[in-house]
């Protein structure tokens, strides 16, 4: 850590193969996105799209740290968004109401899944695999068995629709842009400056030893699978919320979209290394990439193909610039580079 | 008068009218999606509405729902010999899978049920089969309908968003705005999004807003399913053109009913479900009882048009189960 003032230790930090993928994809779509591009409202049409991908994005990417992998998330934002429109929009009852069963049901969701986890010794990802198939089912069910439809409407008012489904900052940002820098901000001080952080990458890296060091690992394996499934519910309630309406349906793209902002930000897929700020990079080079097409002249049918393009340069240039940045060494006398 | 004289004379009664009622009214087996289908509840809503009528002329209508849809094929060609064994003069059904209900529906009408394909299936198939008719919905005109009402308003630039491109549904409806628009000296592009798009309401809302940035010309904006209409609301209004872009969609949900009434959405193209159960069982009811036949084929019960002038009676349809 005493090197981070020179420019090689800045390049080791797990975060600057992001930054520069970052960059990268920045500067492509500044020369083919052309000015509107750079203008607020096309930023924040990267920004509103990462914001929500980021809040999901962290907590599955500190799972994948800690050597785990949840990908219930996709059914828990349309789980989110279901609740609020059930509860407050189908019932009208209050929104406060519904924002703590929607809560509520991330935190359980995150309960069985930790505890699955460390109980069964199956791998996380088919735990998780049920625990998507089982949610939506569930989701569907209810939804249809309650309302007879498979879209229920809600029109939020005053401050429920002001702090988590509204614009802010212009008009043009969508307020889970706040909760997005808030729970990043959280994070890296609960990843980087506290013990937890370490925990979590000893579990990573050999999870026998870390319990035997005296970590608590089970304790803190359900804490994670608890965040991430309930940031999933939250974001589909803010959609919810913001979209005056929920649909039985989607919320599957966040699963990849999650994962792949998670590794280009530089997590390693089979754990231990990776870090919040890289992953807050990733998932920003993932929107751009995924929504900067639309400020392009390439045809549309077109973009799939670029997105998939893109995203592998980004990975393979953080891949190329960890290698060199862990083989990186301070100038010593007499040393040729 | 003797008592074996009222026997023979009530025997003889009933068993006329017996006959008359096997001869003449028409005993109707009408095979559908299950009871927690929303979907399907509108049709049986309209089939409920016309059975008093082929009562009251001496008849009867069955509904034989499909429980659920886990056994799907199998289970559907199941109830098609249901309805055989039940001797039923007339059958409706929707042809989901052609290759599993074809050979059934051939058998119903080999024993002499008049078969009416509802729904599912679509002209071609009717003729083919021996159908009687086809009522149901299909997407190119609900597409050319959805284009000819935006240039016949104005419209010269729209935008079909297409959250699932490459399905034969989607890319139809979209074709038939483009074709509708195009005729009328308008144009119409695609907007086919990736998949990493599906399900995101807000990736969809900010592509939407990308592409009405980006092109200053568009003036309308159809998205193929209803859902996508409350993205496509949003990033219309963030765009701040909302007052020179009309929005419209394909199907319709609460949420976009309610545009409508606000007048922030223009139409919504519905296939109008109560009126494949409805004319479905009264024309094939009207065909065995009294001959009739219609000229009209298929009779195709969407596309649809909800938008301000009619918003009012639709949202009382929704009151009702209907819509």
């Amino acid at each position: 850590m005493t090197s981070n003032s020179s420019i090689g230790g800045l390049l080791r930090r797990p975060e600057a193969g992001a930054f520069l993928g970052l960059v990268a994809v920045l500067i492509f779509f500044a020369i083919f996105g052309g000015v509107t591009f750079l203008k607020p409202a096309g930023m924040s049409s990267w920004l509103n799209v990462a914001a929500n991908l980021g809040v999901i994005a962290i907590p599955v990417g500190l799972l994948m740290i800690a050597g785990e992998l949840d990908i219930s998330v996709g059914a828990m934002v349309p789980l989110g968004a279901m609740t609020v429109a059930v509860v407050s929009g189908h019932f009208g009852l209050s929104i406060w109401l519904g924002v703590a069963l929607t809560l509520s049901f991330g935190v359980i969701v995150g309960l069985i899944n930790g505890y699955m986890v460390i109980r069964t010794a199956v791998p996380s990802l088919i735990v998780t695999l049920g625990s998507l198939f089982a949610v939506q089912g569930i989701v569907l069910g209810l939804t249809v068995l309650i309302t007879k439809s498979t879209s229920v409407a809600l029109a939020t008012e005053g401050p429920a629709k002001a702090i988590f489904g509204d614009f802010v900052l212009g008009g043009q940002l969508q307020a889970m842009v706040i909760w997005w820098l808030i729970v990043t901000a959280f994070y890296i001080f609960f990843v980087h400056f506290s013990r937890f952080g370490n925990w979590i990458f000893a579990m990573g890296g050999d999870k026998v030893s870390a319990r035997n060091a005296g970590i608590p690992t089970e304790r803190l394996t359900i804490t994670l699978f608890v965040l991430s499934s309930t940031s999933a519910a939250f974001v589909g309630m803010c959609q919810a919320i913001l979209y005056n309406s929920a649909q039985v349906a989607g919320g599957q793209s966040f699963i990849f979209n999650a994962i792949i902002s998670v590794v280009v930000g530089g997590v390693l897929l089979t754990g231990g290394f990776g870090s919040v700020v890289g992953i807050f990079f990733g998932t920003i080079t993932f929107a751009i990439v995924n929504q900067g097409i639309y400020y392009t002249d390439f045809d549309r049918n077109w973009s799939s193909l670029i997105i998939g393009v893109l995203l592998l340069l980004a990975v393979l240039m953080n891949n190329t610039f960890r290698k060199m940045a862990l083989s990186y060494s301070s100038k010593k006398k007499g040393a040729k580079t | 008068m003797k008592l074996s004289t009222f026997t023979k004379v009530m025997a003889t009664t009933a068993l006329v009218a017996m006959t008359a009622t096997a001869t003449l009214a028409a005993d109707i087996a009408v095979i559908g999606g299950s009871n927690d289908d929303a979907f399907w509840n509108k049709i049986k809503k309209g089939l409920d509405d016309a059975t008093p009528a082929v009562v009251a002329n001496g008849g009867s209508v069955n509904y034989l729902r499909l429980v659920n849809y886990d056994n799907f094929a199998p289970d559907v060609v199941q109830l098609i010999r249901t309805a055989i064994s039940m001797e039923v003069d007339g059958l409706v059904i929707p042809d989901w899978v052609p290759e599993a209900e074809d050979p059934a529906i051939k058998e119903a009408i080999a024993a002499g049920i008049t078969v009416i394909l509802m729904n599912a299936g679509g002209a071609d198939k009717a003729r083919e089969l021996g159908a009687i008719n086809y009522v149901g919905n299909e997407e190119y005109p609900a597409g050319v309908a959805g284009g000819e009402y935006f240039a016949s308003h104005g419209q010269k630039n729209v935008l079909c968003v297409n959250t699932l491109p490459g399905a034969t549904n989607t890319e139809a409806r979209c074709k038939g705005v483009s074709d509708a628009i195009t005729a009328a000296g308008g144009k119409s592009t695609q907007l086919p999004l990736p998949t990493t798009s599906f399900g995101d309401a807000t990736a969809v809302a900010e592509a939407i807003k990308a592409e009405i940035l980006k092109d200053e010309t568009i003036d309308g904006v159809i998205t193929i399913s209803a859902g996508d209409a409350d993205s496509a609301a949003i990033g219309i209004e963030q765009s701040g053109r909302a007052a020179a872009i009309s929005l419209a969609s394909f199907d319709m949900n609460e949420a976009g009913l309610a545009r409508i009434k606000a007048g922030t959405q223009t139409f919504s193209i519905d296939q109008q479900p109560y009126l494949q159960g409805y004319l479905s069982v009264s024309i094939l009811a009207s065909a065995i009882d009294f001959g009739t036949s219609l000229p009209t084929f298929p009779i195709l019960t969407g596309p649809g048009i909800v938008d301000a002038s009619n918003i009012d009676a639709t949202l009382a349809g929704v009151e009702k189960g209907a819509r």
